[in-house]
């Protein structure tokens, strides 16, 4: 009898622990359309960041020889001008700049709001929902366009003070949805037993309520960044956002709008990028929700 | 269930005390007055129109009387359209807004869950993709991009539609309204039916009853839509608020006289009585739709208590 | 035989009294002896058989009470309700209205010969007493119209009485008797008759406004001395105008309804024209007025009107203190180039602050404007270096929001810019914030505008007076003011110009504001719509003088 340990043999090695996280990794590498979606938001983010700096024009250096040009290779301005003579192609990856930057921030203030005050009071149930949910109802009907005038007149214009704005009136869908999903979480098996064996309110949303809404907050997250990259540009449209000569994608669509006819290359260019950016969201938050759905095993 | 919705409906009291406060102060703190024009109005008629409408006195006098009037039903004058009442204005125009907004929310629920289910059931497949790709046209580009696009076709080149305004309910003044809020809600409904089937589609109950060897489209219909709708009908409430009180792009494409318009307008000439008026009702929409979806909630999702 | 009103032929037997009478009738209107006023048809045109016409009005009445309007689009609808002493025809002229003639006892005493056979729409004779009331009710401190002061204070103690401080029976306005009125002018007021036709200055039914209290201009309700009558009224949607039969001149009125629409986005305005929706445009969106021309030749009209585009200046402010500062911002600026290619819609560009068509005093032009530009730019280096203005200072330009005056401001501030180094944040807001703003004096430079309310200087003079409360530039030149005041006394209306003009340009000397562009009105109106003119400076149409021809 050999007094050595014996080595266990390579068949019955146990293979490495698969982490939930890479599970969620796999599966989304297996979604092509989400994939795809990533990258490209990658791609536009970067040329929105470094674009400008390697473009011949400046986003505001107007030329009154050269207004509303149909785009072309023989100008350096390869998607034309606008009606000031600034070239549409450096404003366009400014606009995105602006447009990108108050989306996420907009949208991740919004969605941090409503996701704690949404579960909050969908598990509190009772008095502290009904409570927390008629703040929300008097939100709903103060008509924005004042809360608005009244923000940015007496704040100032700040591009922060923009994003505030956004997000004070853009975080109420989410804490409605996200309400709605705790009041049927909360009367799953394993939030009693929670319950039962004494952990903290607190420490039951952090760890089961919230975990298990992320599907639907992500989904909603991706809903809400075009929400508030459009609701930018009607405060932009009615003066109260991003001032001249700064653009966003908002403010260059609608200008685009009004001269649909006469020049379309003006809504064209700035809607396209819009759009693509938007789906790339879409296809992106379907994606993490279908990767990070933890019953999908 | 009854005693939840008597509490709620005795809420609307406090919250349209709270409310309408709210839209004093911020009223009164807004820059700019009812009475402000190009045309500068001396101090002495500046003085008559304060007095005219009670402007003068100190803002919680101001607030007590707009109650009492309040509770006689009288929304008092505007500013704005000054020969007539509130009510007149809100009268006339709530049963447009709520048609069109009405009929679009109940195109786009229909259509979105339809959408969002074929969706979900072909997860990951060239069929969801392209579902979701159509789908999602009316959420990346702004409505007033959409409406435009939409005149341009079937107005200025198919000659099938008006291009805008209102005739005493006529359906051919509706249909190009109705269609983009539609096609804008279409949007978000499909996207939130699409993921919370799927979640649906993978819990344990839907397993079970598929392993028993029920068919695809019992399970999805009778045991997956009514859990998986919960998160549409979460959504529906918003859409349906902004859509009926909101419409202001579709409004001003359409020429269509609204709610949306009147909001906007009132907010821009500060017209006080209008906006309270407005808010007032909007409240009343609000509170009313909210009780309904969280009573659907009940409905569909029988371990949600109140 | 051809006819004119479309409708009579010579196929119905008729007497031989008849026929004389109708030939008469023809002969008159061919010679053009028929009343004024009327809408004349010339010969040869054919009428359509249905005379309905739509009309754009750019927004929605704030009222249809005559003392209570404001804006442009509620002064066309009261001007087809209700007539005043006088009218303006198509091309702007002055026309009897109510009033069949009129004559100046002397320098401040206006009489008023009221025809006989003017009636209000229930059958009533339109009296000289209705002028009264509607007068005096405008100037009534208790009616708060804002525009009390802008007529009222023409009349004798009419700025007493719009202040409350002497009662409404102390107006110079009496009625003699049913046909006669009379009137009373603080100053010697030349252009009384041409005041007159203003729409806030009508006669109102003062039975009717008893009975119906604040519903008194509902339709149905609505008593009026007009061609047309209230027949439907939707806010946000449309105002319909029926033809009034009980009108003095119903017979030469040919619409038999207007339809007045409420749309405010240029876009859709010309949307519905083009799908026959709507035939008259109120002002096409800015930029399309190439294309719009291109595209609809003989539809689009574009009129000069008695409108100013300017800046106003701050002159209190610490960067516009300095006279020579605000000379050197206003000579750079490229009105020609503004004109064509910027704005390119017909307007031209203003050296002063009157604009051609304006009557009461000369329009005149700063020596500048006929220098090079390069010479401009130098001069205005210079001025700039005497009033020790570096390049790479610093401004605030504030507008309200609108694509129009968005496309002018980073024009001129791209022109401050790159000809005198100066660096412009532009900053835009609502409207009834940069009206508060502007009332407060809390900006340097903001965007303004005027549109003359009656055709005479001193509707634009109240611009640069030294405390009138449409001065927005805080400035104030005694010498001119003055001159001013002279001039207001003055009856002879030569003396009069000679003297305004002069005033005018003491104050432009100090460069309160930075005139830049005549207002025009780019629209489009179906060559179908006979009756338009291009000559109408106050584009106040009347429905009366349209008419539709056969298409």
């Amino acid at each position: 009898m050999s007094t050595e340990p014996t080595q266990p043999t390579q068949a019955t090695q146990p293979s490495a622990p698969r982490s939930p996280w890479r599970d969620a990794r796999d599966r989304f590498g297996r979604n092509r359309a989400a994939t795809v979606s990533a990258l490209l938001l990658i791609l536009i983010t970067i040329v929105c960041i470094v674009g400008p700096w390697l473009l011949p024009h400046a986003f505001d250096s107007t030329d009154w020889n050269a207004m509303a040009l149909a785009p072309g290779l023989a100008n350096s301005h390869w998607w034309g001008t606008d009606e000031s003579g600034r070239d549409l192609l450096v404003r366009c990856l400014m606009g995105g700049r602006i447009s990108l930057m108050v989306g996420i921030l907009a949208t991740l203030s919004s969605v941090a709001l409503g996701t704690l005050w949404g579960a909050t009071a969908g598990f509190l149930g009772g008095f502290a929902d009904q409570w927390m949910m008629r703040v929300v109802d008097v939100l709903y009907a103060v008509p924005y366009l004042l809360i608005a005038i009244l923000l940015v007149t007496v704040l100032g214009r700040d591009f922060y003070l923009v994003v505030l704005a956004i997000t004070a009136f853009s975080w109420m869908d989410m804490a409605r949805l996200v309400r709605g999903q705790a009041l049927s979480l909360k009367r799953m098996d394993y939030v009693e037993a929670a319950r039962a064996i004494g952990v903290s309110q607190a420490r039951i949303i952090a760890t089961h309520i919230v975990p298990n809404l992320l599907g639907m907050v992500v989904i909603y997250t991706t809903v809400t960044v075009p929400a508030v990259i459009l609701t930018e540009s009607v405060l932009s449209f009615l003066g109260l956002g991003i001032q001249e000569p700064m653009t966003s994608w908002g403010v260059l669509i609608q200008e685009g709008a009004q001269t649909m006819e006469v020049a379309p290359w003006l809504l064209l260019f700035p809607a396209a990028m819009l759009s693509t950016t938007l789906y790339c969201f879409n296809f992106l938050g379907d994606g993490l929700r279908d990767a990070l759905d933890p019953k999908d095993r | 269930m009854l005693a939840y919705t008597l509490r709620r409906l005795l809420a609307i009291v406090p919250t349209l005390l709270v409310v309408i406060a709210s839209v004093y102060v911020l009223l009164f703190s807004a820059p700019g007055g009812p009475f402000d024009s190009e045309k500068a109005v001396s101090a002495a008629v500046l003085a008559n129109l304060q007095a005219k409408y009670r402007l003068d006195l100190p803002l919680w006098q101001q607030y007590l009387h707009y109650l009492s009037n309040l509770l006689h039903g009288d929304l008092g004058a505007s500013f704005r359209y000054a020969d007539w009442s509130v009510n007149d204005l809100v009268a006339d125009a709530l049963p447009i807004s709520l048609t069109i907004g009405g009929t679009a929310i109940a195109l786009s629920l229909v259509i979105g869950v339809v959408l969002g289910s074929l969706a979900a059931l072909r997860q990951n497949s060239w069929i969801d993709v392209s579902v979701m790709l159509l789908g999602n046209l009316g959420s990346v580009f702004p409505s007033f991009v959409i409406a435009p696009v939409l005149v341009l076709i079937f107005s200025l080149w198919l000659r099938w539609l008006p291009s805008g305004g209102w005739n005493d309910f006529e359906p051919r003044f509706m249909i190009l309204p109705i269609a983009l809020l539609t096609f804008i809600n279409v949007a978000t409904i499909g996207r939130v039916m699409r993921g919370s089937l799927v979640e649906v589609l993978h819990s344990h109950f839907i397993r079970t009853a598929r392993a028993k060897g029920l068919s695809l489209r019992l399970i999805v219909v009778r045991h997956a839509l009514k859990p998986a709708l919960l998160p549409v009908v979460s959504v529906l409430g918003p859409l349906a608020i902004s859509s009926i009180t909101a419409a202001l792009v579709t409004e001003t494409v359409f020429s269509l006289p609204g709610i949306g318009r009147l909001v906007v307008n009132g907010a821009a000439n500060r017209d006080y009585t209008l906006i309270l008026g407005l808010v007032v009702l909007i409240t009343l929409v609000v509170v009313t739709l909210n009780l309904i979806v969280d009573l659907l909630y009940a409905v569909l999702d029988p371990r949600i208590r109140y | 035989m051809k006819n004119l009103l479309g409708a009579v032929t010579l196929e119905l037997p008729v007497s031989r009294g008849c026929l004389k009478f109708i030939m008469l009738f023809f002969m008159v209107n061919t010679l053009g002896l028929q009343q004024p006023g009327a809408a004349v048809v010339p010969a040869g045109v054919t009428l359509h058989s249905t005379q309905t016409i739509i009309r754009n009005n750019g927004s929605e009445p704030e009222s249809l009470d005559p003392a209570l309007i404001e804006s442009a689009g509620a002064a066309n609808i009261v001007r087809d309700l209700f007539e005043p002493l006088t009218a303006n025809d198509a091309r702007g002229k002055i026309v009897p209205g109510v009033a069949e003639r009129w004559s100046q006892s002397d320098a401040l005493t206006w009489v008023f010969k009221l025809r006989p056979n003017a009636k209000w729409s229930n059958g009533d004779p339109v009296v000289a007493q209705d002028f009264v009331f509607g007068i005096r009710r405008l100037l009534d401190p208790k009616t708060a119209s804002k525009y009390a002061h802008t007529f009222g204070d023409f009349f004798a103690n009419g700025k007493d009485v719009a202040n409350g401080k002497k009662p409404v029976s102390e107006l110079g306005i009496k009625a003699i008797d049913k046909t006669t009125l009379e009137i009373r002018t603080e100053t010697p007021i030349t252009f009384m008759p041409g005041l007159l036709a203003n729409p806030n200055l009508a006669p109102i039914h003062s039975k009717a406004l008893e009975t119906h209290g604040k519903d008194w201009t509902k339709p149905g309700n609505l008593v009026s001395n007009g061609a047309f009558v209230l027949k439907q009224w939707q806010v946000n949607s449309k105002v319909i105008l029926e033809k009034n039969p009980q009108y003095w001149d119903a017979l030469q009125v040919q619409l038999n309804q207007v339809t007045y629409l409420p749309v405010e986005d240029g876009n859709a305005d010309v949307k519905l024209f083009e799908t026959g929706e709507n035939d008259w445009v109120y002002q096409l969106p800015p930029g399309s007025f190439e294309k719009t021309l291109q595209k609809y030749p003989a539809e689009t009209r574009n009129s000069p009107m008695l409108g100013l585009r300017y800046y106003s200046f701050q002159t209190q402010s610490a960067f516009f203190r300095d006279v020579r500062v605000r000379k050197a911002l206003s000579m750079v600026i490229d009105r020609d180039l503004l004109s064509q290619r910027v704005t390119a819609d017909g307007q031209t560009p203003a050296y002063g602050l009157f604009v051609k068509g304006l009557e009461g005093a000369e329009v005149a032009a700063y020596d500048w404007a006929q220098w090079p530009m390069a010479k401009r730019v130098a001069d205005a280096k210079l001025l700039l270096q005497e009033a020790g203005v570096k390049p790479g200072a610093k401004f605030t330009f504030i507008y309200n929001t609108s694509d129009y005056h968005k496309k002018m401001a980073i024009f001129a501030a791209s022109e401050w810019k790159t000809k005198l180094g100066l660096q412009v944040e532009l900053e835009a807001m609502e409207f009834k914030v940069l009206l508060k703003r502007r009332h407060d004096g809390n900006f340097e430079m903001a965007r303004n505008g005027w549109i003359a309310d009656y055709n005479d200087a001193t509707t634009f003079l109240a611009l640069v007076k030294c405390d009138s409360d449409q001065n927005n530039n805080f400035n104030c030149n005694r010498e001119a003011e003055a001159l001013i005041q002279q001039g207001s006394q003055q009856t002879d209306p030569a003396k009069r110009s000679a003297l305004f003009t002069k005033a005018t340009e003491l104050v432009m000397a100090d460069y309160p504001i930075i005139p830049l562009l005549q207002y025009s009105l780019p629209r489009l109106v179906k060559s179908y719509v006979g009756g338009y003119s291009t000559e109408n400076v106050m584009d106040r149409f009347r429905s009366k003088d349209l008419y539709i021809i056969k298409h």
